[in-house]
């Protein structure tokens, strides 16, 4: 703490700045619980405010919406602001209006500074405990979506009857899809790109400590929103919540509507805020050929939900007018275009799939070389082809309407650009085959879950091929293939490679190590059900079985019962994961400060990780991934060239 | 270090093959990248039946009824053909990391043993040429594909023209929650639920729908194409088998989504237009 030449904080001659008024305030009262009390205090008074102003007999000319539906849209409203509000999420904005700053004092507490296990339920600043709330809020989500998942499959396993009734059943399948998209987006960025990047890259703490959660709490706000859905009807309308079909769902669609809107900008704060860290924050000497392919990975991840969001964003405001006051952007009856609400849902929808795949390719190419002790093959590779498919994940949305025949003349360059796209995934692939090839095998779950990350996106990859050619989609589209095919990336390569991630960085961000046998059974036994799963769902697709449906032709029955067994194993399997996450949360093995012997700097840190990080910043001298010993193949050819030359020279 | 030096008088080495060569002859000489290509090998034909199952599992219902289907199948079976070798490839590398080079376990992290390997010219150069080969591969087998069956499906017919051949039969397809009706415009407007083809004769479809997006699904004809509100689709074919096959809504259309499906009867010239006479649809073509 003595070190004189840094601007450590509490020593005396650092100067600080003059400071207006006391510490303290209300801010040290606000936290998790008043921020839920006041969400609910202003969605109920929301509610009650607009239900006596509504006239009993409002109509619009569309499709009118009954009174419950502006009482739980005004309801939604008061909730997020309420929450935010409670949460303490505008005091410093607050306190800058009032003409006064937060003082040192009250930015050290906003950082969690002594505060224990209080400030993990707190509106705190400090991006280790942002990372680890993220974490959180990932498990609870996938929790939800999972469950949702079960029930989809059992209805489909019972093939003699109907389980559920379709309103319900319609529900569970777009409540499910949003619902693991934004978990699946959180995944890595949120957890590990909060809590590692920072400490990867040498900085204290994120360039915006107060944004960084701000988005998180945003997020939460969110998640509630999706989840009251369910509660008034869901949305049965598929994620993608296609107009006009939309427009007839019950109120939940504006849960989800306003779960958008809100997780929109929860996106766009933290792609600026990690994006201004990696570009302005880096220690010194941290050149782009020093940085670690995982940062390449996250800021590629931000810049496209950057500019993907957005579009996402605009459909559901118009989509929420529409219904609400009766506008008619989507209402074809009244001159409005379904297809422009495909083509603006679309535009995030595949640059999104880039935003949840990239990062966890890159947390798998950054945990490798760890384990197999050896540099990552071809860094320059890894960077050309993470660039790749930032460059060309813009121009591929059209080959989600191959089959809307809203221009067939677009559908050429648009198979052209999809197909394009598999040179830098490929990229991506030969990194990671050349990185395991001839490496020391350090068997540890997380490198167990690369293989099962590779294994998935080769399938997956194999199959998006068919999709990406418009002949063979004609087939697919709108199938159970689609389904599979998805799956097998989303969740066969992002999940997996998830798991792995969050094992590698587990003892880092907890302290503790991740149970190796429990989590290892978890894994397997999910990657097992995961193919019976949704290996039968492209036997189905190709039988030509269509998605989202309740029932089906017999011709189906086996691969849906083979694909809901399956479903229960992944279910078990995932239980099983989250045991062995809590297990070793609360009574694991400790782990030292360095436990994989990573020469990274995240885990140069002490353990636990201190307020800010390093004592002293450090300083970055050489190229990441030094591990490794010279190729005795190489020093063997060297000889045998040396060997020719000699024997020439004699000759 | 100093072997990879000649002497700076040495004369070039004189060989009538490059050193790149050499080196590749002398990396197949190694076992690890023997049993590396024994593995790719095995593991692809080991994949190859997922070809037949593939097709297997496409006709379930009966063989293509339909040129469309024909060529939908053939590009599943060439493109399934193609990723084999680097999928077999990939996995082969996956398997024998485990099997053949060294591996540890236990909490101690292992010495840094592992060859320092930062890329390797002649591979990379390899993988990029032959992934971007197969790419423009799958693109221009895919545009011709595609410029194959628009012609196929669409011919000439525009919004506001007649079908470019007299012979081409027109039906008005519309999707409305939850069912398909179809209109013969030719035929004094007969309408029906279930759609009857003649076969070996060009059919050109109107596609549109009166509430919600649909998708017109003719499965075994390889057809499909939205029914949009507010907005008419084209698409066409020429059934060339006889039979009975399915149609299927392929976009989620509401509550009774699945239930939106019926079926097409694809008949004989004489029995089409009997079936035709006998609905009340008045002249023949």
């Amino acid at each position: 703490m003595s070190t004189a030449t840094t601007t450590v904080r509490g020593v005396e001659q650092v100067t600080q700045p003059p400071q207006h008024g006391k510490p303290g305030g209300i801010m040290r009262h606000l936290n998790l619980g008043t921020g839920l009390l006041t969400g609910i205090v202003f969605a109920v008074g929301a509610g009650w405010i607009v239900a006596a102003l509504t006239p009993s007999s409002a109509t619009t000319p569309t499709f009118a919406p009954a009174e419950p539906e502006y009482v739980y849209l005004a309801g939604l409203i008061g909730w997020v602001i309420g929450f935010m509000l409670g949460m303490g999420a505008f005091i410093g904005p607050l306190r800058w209006m009032m003409g006064r700053d937060l003082t040192h004092d009250d930015a050290e507490y906003m950082a969690g500074k002594d505060l224990g296990v209080k400030r993990y339920f707190k509106f705190t600043t400090d991006h280790k405990v942002v990372g680890v709330q993220y974490l959180v809020v990932t498990l609870v989500i996938f929790g939800f979506g999972g469950t949702l998942a079960m029930l989809i499959r059992t209805e489909l396993g019972v093939t003699w009857s109907e389980v559920f009734s379709p309103e319900f059943y319609n529900s569970l399948i777009g409540t499910h899809g949003i619902a693991m998209i934004i978990a699946m987006i959180i995944a890595v960025s949120g957890p590990l790109g909060n809590f590692i990047v920072p400490m990867m890259i040498g900085a204290r703490d994120m360039a915006y400590p107060r944004l960084n959660a701000l988005s998180l709490w945003l997020l939460v706000a969110a998640a509630v929103c999706l989840i009251s859905s369910m509660f008034v009807g869901g949305m049965q309308d598929g994620w993608s919540a296609y107009q006009p079909l939309g427009s007839q769902a019950p109120p939940g669609m504006l849960g989800y509507q306003l779960t958008i809107i809100v997780f929109a900008i929860s996106t766009a704060i933290a792609s600026v805020n990690l994006m201004t860290t990696i570009l302005t924050m880096r220690a010194k000497g941290m050149t782009w050929s020093r940085t670690p392919i995982f940062v390449y990975g996250i800021f590629a991840s931000s810049l496209m939900g950057l500019y993907a969001f957005p579009f996402y964003q605009y459909s559901q405001i118009l989509a929420l007018t529409d219904r609400v006051w009766g506008t008619v952007f989507f209402n074809p009856l009244y001159g409005g275009s379904v297809w422009l609400y495909e083509n603006l849902f679309w535009l995030l929808g595949h640059p999104e799939v880039y935003v949840i795949i990239i990062p966890t390719a890159a947390v798998t190419l950054e945990l490798m070389p760890v384990f197999l002790r050896k540099p990552l093959f071809s860094y320059n590779f890894a960077i050309a082809g993470i660039v790749g498919v930032v460059a060309l994940s813009g121009l591929v949305w059209a080959h989600h309407m191959y089959m809307t025949g809203w221009a067939p003349a677009v559908n050429y360059p648009f198979m052209l650009s999809t197909e394009m796209i598999s040179i830098p995934v490929g990229f991506l692939v030969l990194v990671a085959i050349g990185t395991f090839w001839r490496g020391t095998v350090w068997t540890r779950l997380p490198l167990m879950a690369v293989y099962a990350l590779v294994f998935n996106k080769m399938i997956g990859g194999v199959t998006g091929i068919y999709l990406s050619d418009v002949p063979a989609d004609q087939y697919f589209h709108g199938s159970m293939f689609v389904v599979a095919h998805f799956h097998y990336m989303l969740m066969g390569a992002g999940l997996f490679g998830a798991m792995g991630g969050i094992a590698f960085y587990f003892p880092k961000m907890t302290g503790r190590i991740l149970d190796e046998r429990i989590g290892s059974i978890g894994l397997w036994t999910a990657f097992v059900g995961f193919q019976l799963t949704f290996g039968s769902m492209f036997v189905a697709g190709l039988q030509g079985m269509p998605r989202r449906v309740l029932q089906f032709d017999e011709q189906f029955n086996i691969s849906n019962w083979i694909s809901t067994i399956g479903a229960y194993i992944i279910g078990l399997g995932m239980l099983i994961f989250l045991a062995a996450i809590i297990f070793s949360w609360t009574s694991g093995v400790r782990a030292s400060g360095n436990p994989w012997g990573s020469k990274s700097l995240e885990w140069q840190t002490a353990q636990p990780v201190p307020l800010e990080n390093f004592e002293v910043l450090p300083v970055v001298t050489e190229r990441p991934y030094n591990y490794g010993v010279p190729d005795p193949y190489d020093e063997e050819l060297a000889a045998e060239d040396g060997d020719r030359v000699e024997k020439v020279g004699a000759s | 270090m100093t072997a990879t030096m000649p002497p700076p008088d040495a004369p070039e080495a004189p060989t009538n093959r490059p050193p790149s060569m050499h080196r590749v002859r002398n990396w197949m000489r190694r076992p690890y990248a023997r049993w590396v290509m024994v593995l790719t090998v095995v593991i692809g034909f080991l994949l190859l039946p997922l070809c037949w199952l593939l097709l297997a599992a496409m006709n379930q219902t009966g063989a293509p009824a339909s040129e469309i289907m024909q060529d939908i199948e053939t590009t599943v079976f060439v493109f399934t053909i193609v990723s084999i070798p680097i999928t077999a490839f990939v996995f082969a590398v996956l398997v024998y990391s485990l099997l053949g080079w060294k591996h540890v376990s236990g909490d101690e992290v292992p010495a840094d043993e592992s060859p320092a390997i930062r890329g390797n010219v002649i591979g990379a150069t390899l993988w990029t040429v032959v992934s971007s080969l197969l790419a423009m591969f799958l693109v221009v087998w895919g545009l011709v594909e595609l410029a194959q069956i628009t012609a196929n499906s669409y011919g000439t017919i525009s919004a506001d023209e007649q079908p470019g051949g007299k012979d081409a039969l027109i039906v008005n397809v519309t999707g409305q929650q939850w069912v398909w009706t179809f209109e013969y415009p030719q035929h004094d407007g007969l309408t029906s639920d279930v759609l009857y083809l003649p076969k070996d004769r060009a059919v050109y479809f109107n596609v549109t729908s009166k509430d919600v997006i649909h998708n017109f699904w003719a499965v075994e004809l390889g057809v499909k194409i939205d029914a949009n509100p507010g907005a008419i689709t084209q698409t066409g074919v020429t059934p060339n088998k006889a039979g009975t096959f399915n149609v299927r809504c392929a976009e989620l259309c509401g509550l009774h989504h699945a239930y939106m499906e019926t079926q097409i009867q694809v008949l004989e010239k004489d029995a089409f237009d009997s079936w035709v006479r006998e609905s009340g649809g008045g002249r023949t073509s």
